[in-house]
């Protein structure tokens, strides 16, 4: 081998080791960067033996983990398996049965007593009721007075005072007292009410003070809960003089009944402060409750973190920099929850008590009852029935949060009161909508029903009455779709209106759509409502002789009204729209929608008519009627609109070959 | 590498040609060459030997190397857990302080190994869940390594298991830990509390007032918004993967699958077998197994076998029945086979119930109601079931599938309770993937009709049409309802005219000058907007009547969470070309309206600017176009409605203007509409618009009734 080949040879050689050498000294950091090395920053050792350690869980070597019976109820710990005995009640109904103390009934009491007679949760005598209603008297504090018959030590009892109960603690018996400190509160045993003001309404009640969704801008940002009562507001949105190091600048002081008008209301944690804590709700002002020591009410179901901010009183900068910077939409969510719950559940004693007397059904039901949506969501649980159906995509509310839409299809429900020629002609002009699923007619004559029924396209079955007006709102299993479209046997209607006003409804499921409507007014003069029924601008009620709604509304209008109202209804069944009306507008809040009606000429006066039998003045009576289903609601739900809403190219100069609803504009 | 030297010298045959003078300098390249190959190559196996073998410290050691802690004996015990306490009493705030991104700082203790005087150790030193627990701690946005700053601590002292531990050193171990201050801001995670013969349900160790997350908390023992109640981990959630079964009605209705139970309540289990026979399977462990198979995994029914947890999945409801402990891991295997759990064990506080809603995914019967378990069961609806097996399985993948899953909603949890102003809501926590994806929640939800004399605030978008600008002035300002009126200056070449030029009209009128010519500048939420209501109007629209006007406001009061416009279009789908388009045919049915004069909640105005998805903001400033089609998406998306059309007009006409309806005529500017439509559509992920048949008009609207009695006579015109 020649010398210079071996030569480069060994050079080569030496110069790969060298190479090889330094390369494999510095290799990572010369060629690769650094990989984070895991755990280097974050602290916790990646152990090299981690694949060896032992699992805290040995099923084998736990063979003491198993029997074991239930433990007897300790004492004054009660929860609701042990200290409640549910087979007492019936069909898993809640019927309560109220002891009242002997001697004269005190106001509190009587008005308990007033909410609860008539309602359905209401038992004649004691063997019928799974609940019995304990109200311990005011007068002398400390002492309970006497117990009541049947007292069982305390098994399902109730005990309920409106106000801070003067003795608590009863042996087995549940508590439902205002503001309890939640100390000694029993989470899904007791029920925590709100503090009431001494004049609370007993029925209806003042609706919340909110008028617009958003803060005016500019508003008070913060007012602050007085020892005394009333409110404080700062023009700095600085309430700690202590803490604050700018100037705290000009306050105001509100004397104790004003609401306070600000965006936030700060509420001290201590007990005497819960009182404000229902001022701000009405208010629309959001409670900023620190530490409270207190439970809030209804707290088992209601979910106050989407209507109060609930913070530490220990930080209160961070506090007030949190409500300073918080998002428009977080205050706008949270001002509309405070108004919303406030209606539902806080304005009147009426729906204190039953709020609590369905916490408590809620619990009996258990699985079937209302979830978390129902009680947190308008219209609320107390127009939310979940015997109606478990799911929710079923109720006419909650399509939107469910991602649902209403069924397509509907039933049309025939009342008879006299047979004749109309009703077939109705018949053939529902059926001939393609959206009508069924055709029920409800017969109500004296005479008997015929024996054929014209040929339709869809199914025709027929419904013997009780000749009671309260009937055509009864929930009949034979009604299958969600959608009813209520009709009385002298409804002209034409296929064409039909399928508009159903499309219409489509779009608000949750609000009647009619085709004849009303308006109500006060009558400053007699001091009485009163009602318009000739064509006007406005209107507040529909007709349920011709409009659509959904379902739901026969099963509220029969299990959540009173026997008296329905009584109402039966002997004076002219009443029966104007008490629909009411229902559904208590459940809305807003008007009924209007669709044209192709035949309104002044004749349509068959159409008004409703019930059987003869009326001699129906026109005095509609006006008995709203001012007697006012009184009994305690307040006025009907909401007056301005608007119909017409087919989209509706009496529009262009060619009816573009057209889709053409026969409405048929003069 | 021999191999590679021999194929080196060999090199220069694979070259002969070349000259020799060359062939040194070759043979050295390429060696350089070759070697560059191999030191790569060893790259992809040293970094590992090198960290092994390297300083590693603290990432890399062996549990047995941890310091040795010694106890004394006389070392102080901390005070019993006190059952009062409440975040207010008990946990230090201060500790957490001002937060920007609102999340608590956790720190963690290093790991010791404890023993006592005599040297005997304490326990175990860690087990292999509460490693992996400390370790999602420690990788989460929570960790920090700065014992100073943080405020919460967790011991790396570990108590998942009661059963092996030494109670009064393990407690005098905490005690000892260098911030314990009485327990104050420490968290304890105990899955398996209490010990024979009586079981507490929470963990024994004293421990003064550190926060508890135990899985077996009753009522008597759980600090309600203090402790936290958290699941029993079940190993077999790592081990076994059960694919997700479809909702729907299963082999059987009712399965018990615990093996240790009481003999009272497995008499009750089977007399309900016994009774409703094929749909009821009550299983017990197996007896007769062959040696090596893993009983654990194996359940068997009189000579049958089943594979467990397997089974779980043929079944629609799963019994999970307390055992001594109130805590059960079979409730995660349940849950892990979408099998509703039915929960037997009272006053147990089921798992993270603080933010769950247990009546979702499970059926809680008493255990004295065992009996009636069946028919209880059987009054629930069908639809209602596959909810909650739905439920049950979201939960479990959400909160139980993991031992890092428990830790983080542990501590948000906690971290909620220090920040409730920037807390998780209820439908976060509660909500499926499916169900927040298609449920809308309207930011307007309160049904609510504003009063009238609140009025509404006209915004006028203007480049330089002066005139035109003036006349539309003139004309909205004879509309009742207007409170009043801001004009948007967009030309940033030309200033404003005068003001004695402008018309004097009754309410207050402001200039806003803006900084650039964009069509997002007419959404833009100006502070000098005190209305809710707003009316977006174009510099050319004069043609609405007063009457038009004002009923368009008293529609926007009926339905004040909806676009209110004029004209309305349509979307439409296009089966050829597989796309969107754009309508603006006097159809039966509308979908969007136009925002030449519309009136809408000036919160949009909010949401247009600051929340708007993707780059549509952008795309429309740059295209300067479909800024109306941008809010008719924006909205009904967010509200889930559609829009209302007023009153018949069709088209905004006016005698000199080429805006609208001269451009819409144009063929490019409807190609133009499509393709936002199509664009926009794609990033919103869904079509949002909604199509509907009908508008709103005055009630009495061409009745026959006379025009003079009628609120809005002056309406009609195309």
């Amino acid at each position: 081998m020649p010398l210079w080949r071996r030569k480069s040879f060994w050079l080569a050689l030496s110069v790969f080791w060298l190479l090889l050498i330094f390369l494999g000294l510095f290799p990572l950091r010369l060629a690769v960067p650094p990989r984070p090395l895991p755990g280097r920053s974050q602290g916790w050792p990646r152990w090299l033996d981690a694949a060896f350690l032992r699992s805290f869980f040995q099923p084998e070597a736990l063979p003491e983990d198993g029997p074991q019976l239930r433990q007897a109820p300790r004492g004054s710990s009660c929860t609701w398996g042990a200290c409640f005995d549910t087979s007492k009640c019936k069909g898993n109904l809640l019927k309560i049965f109220v002891h009242s103390s002997a001697g004269p009934t005190a106001e509190a009491h009587r008005r308990i007593l007033d909410s609860l007679e008539g309602s359905r949760y209401y038992a004649l005598s004691p063997a019928e009721a799974c609940l019995h209603l304990f109200l311990p008297s005011q007068d002398h504090r400390g002492a309970c007075g006497p117990l009541p018959p049947y007292w069982n030590g305390g098994r399902n009892h109730l005990v309920l005072s409106l106000y801070p109960a003067p003795c608590t603690r009863l042996g087995q018996a549940m508590v439902a007292e205002a503001s309890p400190s939640s100390d000694i509160f029993r989470p899904g045993f007791d029920v925590a009410l709100p503090y009431l003001p001494e004049a609370h309404p007993l029925r209806g009640g003042v609706p919340g003070q909110l008028r617009q969704h958003s803060p005016q801008p500019g508003a008070t940002l913060l007012a602050v809960a007085e020892e005394k009562g009333g409110w404080r507001t700062h023009a700095s949105a600085c309430p700690w003089d202590r803490h604050c190091e700018q100037d705290p600048g000009p306050q105001q002081t509100h004397p104790g009944e004003t609401l306070p008008n600000a965006t936030f209301c700060l509420i001290p944690g201590h007990r005497s402060a819960a009182s404000c804590f229902l001022q701000a709700l009405q208010a629309g002002c959001i409670p900023v409750l620190l530490s409270p020591r207190w439970e809030l009410p209804f707290s088992e179901v209601i979910d106050w973190t989407k209507a109060a901010i609930i913070a530490d009183e220990r930080l209160p900068l961070q506090v007030l920099t949190a409500l300073r910077e918080m998002l428009p939409s977080r205050i706008l969510s949270l001002r509309q929850q405070t108004q919303f719950l406030w209606t539902a559940y806080f304005s009147s004693v009426e729906k204190v008590v039953h709020t609590t007397l369905e916490i408590i059904q809620d619990r009996i039901w258990g699985a079937s009852g209302r979830p978390s949506l129902m009680w947190n969501s308008p219209p609320g649980a107390l127009l939310a029935l979940p015997t109606f159906s478990t799911s929710l995509k079923d109720f006419p509310f909650y399509h939107l949060q469910q991602g649902s839409s209403p069924e397509s299809s509907f039933s049309a429900l025939i009342w008879v009161g006299v047979s004749g020629e109309p009703l077939l002609k109705l018949i053939q002009v529902v059926a001939g909508s393609r959206h009508c699923a069924q055709i029920l007619i409800l017969w109500s004559s004296e005479e008997p029903p015929p024996d054929r029924w014209p040929e339709t396209t869809v199914p025709l079955a027929v419904i013997e009455g009780h000749r009671k007006a309260s009937d055509r709102f009864f929930p009949y299993d034979n009604i299958s779709t969600n959608a009813i479209l209520s009709l009385d046997v002298h409804s002209t209607l034409s296929t064409s209106e039909v399928d508009f006003a159903f499309a219409v409804w489509q779009s608000f499921p949750e609000r009647m759509v009619g085709f004849l409507t009303r308006n109500h007014f006060w009558n400053e003069a007699q001091g009485v409502w009163g009602y318009s029924t000739e064509l006007a601008n406005e209107f507040s009620m529909a007709f349920t002789t011709a409009a659509f709604y959904h379902r739901y509304y026969h099963t509220l209008f029969t299990h959540s009204l009173t026997k008296a109202l329905r009584t109402l209804v039966d002997d004076t069944p002219a009443c029966v729209d104007v008490l629909m009306n009411f229902l559904v507008a208590t459940v809305t809040r807003l008007p009924p929608i209007k669709v044209p009606y192709g035949r309104q000429r002044q004749d349509a006066a068959p159409l008004v008519a409703e019930g059987p039998g003869p009326r001699p003045e129906p026109q005095p009576l509609a006006q008995d009627c709203i001012n007697h289903v006012a009184t009994r609601f305690g307040h006025m739900p009907l909401v007056s609109s301005r608007v119909r809403m017409d087919p989209v190219l509706f009496k529009d100069p262009v060619s009816v070959q573009r057209k889709k609803y053409r026969s409405l504009e048929k003069p | 590498m021999c191999a590679s030297v021999k194929y080196n010298i060999r090199g220069p045959a694979l070259i002969p040609r070349m000259k020799t003078k060359h062939r040194f300098y070759y043979v050295t390249l390429f060696s350089i060459v070759l070697l560059g190959l191999i030191a790569t190559g060893v790259f992809q196996f040293w970094p590992h030997s090198i960290e092994s073998s390297s300083d590693g410290g603290v990432e890399k050691r062996s549990i047995r190397e941890v310091p040795v802690v010694r106890l004394p004996a006389a070392s102080p015990i901390p005070e019993r857990g006190d059952l009062s306490c409440r975040m207010h009493t008990c946990f230090d705030v201060y500790r957490c302080g001002f937060n920007p991104k609102n999340k608590i700082k956790v720190y963690i203790y290093p790991l010791n190994k404890y023993v006592d005087d005599a040297g005997v150790p304490v326990s175990s030193t860690i087990s292999r869940e509460y490693n992996q627990l400390l370790m999602a701690i420690a990788d989460s946005d929570y960790y920090t390594d700065d014992i100073s700053r943080a405020c919460l601590f967790v011991p790396s002292i570990d108590v998942l298991n009661q059963n092996p531990l030494r109670i009064k050193e393990t407690a005098q171990a905490l005690a000892q830990l260098s911030r314990w201050d009485r327990g104050t801001n420490h968290l304890l995670f105990n899955m398996l509390p209490g010990g024979p013969p009586d079981y507490n349900t929470a963990l024994d160790v004293p421990r003064d007032r550190a926060l508890l997350a135990g899985g077996g908390f009753s009522t008597w023992t759980y600090r309600q918004g203090y402790d936290v109640s958290i699941p029993v981990f079940s190993p077999l959630s790592t081990e076994v993967v059960l694919p997700e079964k479809a909702p729907g009605p299963r082999r059987y209705f009712l399965l018990s699958s615990q093996m240790a139970i009481h003999p009272e309540y497995r008499e009750d289990l089977e007399a309900l077998q016994a009774k409703h026979k094929e749909s009821v399977l009550v299983l017990d462990k197996c007896t007769n197994l062959s040696e090596g198979v893993l009983s654990v995994r194996k359940r068997c029914h009189q000579h049958q076998v089943f594979d467990y947890p397997q089974v779980l999945q043929e079944a629609t409801f799963c019994v999970v029945l307390r055992g001594a402990r109130l805590g059960q891991a079979v409730l995660s295997d349940v849950l892990q086979a979408g099998c509703v759990p039915v929960v037997i064990a009272d006053s147990y506080i089921l798992p993270f119930s603080e933010v769950l809603d247990w009546k979702r995914a499970s059926v809680v019967v008493p255990e004295e109601k065992m009996s009636d378990m069946y028919s209880i069961l059987q009054n629930i609806p069908q639809r209602q079931i596959e909810e909650m097996q739905r439920q049950a399985r979201w939960f479990w993948e959400a909160y139980f599938q993991s031992i890092k899953a428990i830790a983080l909603a542990t501590l948000q949890i906690i971290n909620d309770r220090i920040y409730p102003y920037a807390a998780i809501s209820y439908e976060e926590w509660n909500d499926p993937p499916s169900v927040k994806w298609t449920s809308v929640s309207n930011p307007l939800f309160l049904p609510l009709i504003p009063p009238q004399s609140q009025g509404f605030t006209a915004i006028v978008l203007t480049y330089d049409r002066v005139e035109s600008l003036f006349r539309v002035i003139t004309e909205v300002s004879k509309v009742p309802s207007l409170s009043k009126l801001l004009v948007v200056w967009n030309n940033q070449n030309k200033n404003p005219p005068e003001e004695s030029l402008w018309p004097k009209i009754r309410v207050p009128l402001k200039v806003v000058r803006t900084a650039e010519n964009k069509l997002s500048n007419r959404f833009f939420p100006y502070d000098e907007i005190e209305t809710e209501a707003v009316l977006a109007i174009d510099d050319d629209i004069i043609m609405l009547t007063s009457d038009e006007l004002q009923f368009g406001y008293e529609v926007w009061r009926e339905f004040p969470d909806r676009l209110v416009g004029y004209p309305g279009r349509l979307h439409l789908w296009d089966h050829e070309m597989n796309k969107w388009k754009y309508e603006s045919e006097w159809t039966n049915e509308v979908s969007m309206v136009l925002t030449g004069a519309a009136f809408y909640h000036k919160y949009f105005n909010y949401l247009y600017t600051y929340k708007m998805p993707g780059d549509i903001k952008n795309w429309v400033d740059a295209h300067m176009n479909c800024e109306d089609i941008a809010m008719n998406f924006l909205v009904a998306n967010v509200t889930g409605k559609a829009v209302i059309k007023v009153t018949p007009r069709k088209k905004f006409k006016c005698p000199e203007c080429t805006a609208i309806d001269g451009l819409s005529l144009d063929q490019t500017h409807m190609v133009e509409r499509s393709e936002c439509i199509n664009k926009f559509a794609s990033v919103f992920g869904t079509m949002p618009l909604k199509v509907v048949e009908h508008r709103a008009d005055p009630v009495l609207y061409k009745d026959d009734f006379p025009e003079k009695l009628k609120s809005f006579p002056n309406i009609g015109s195309l």
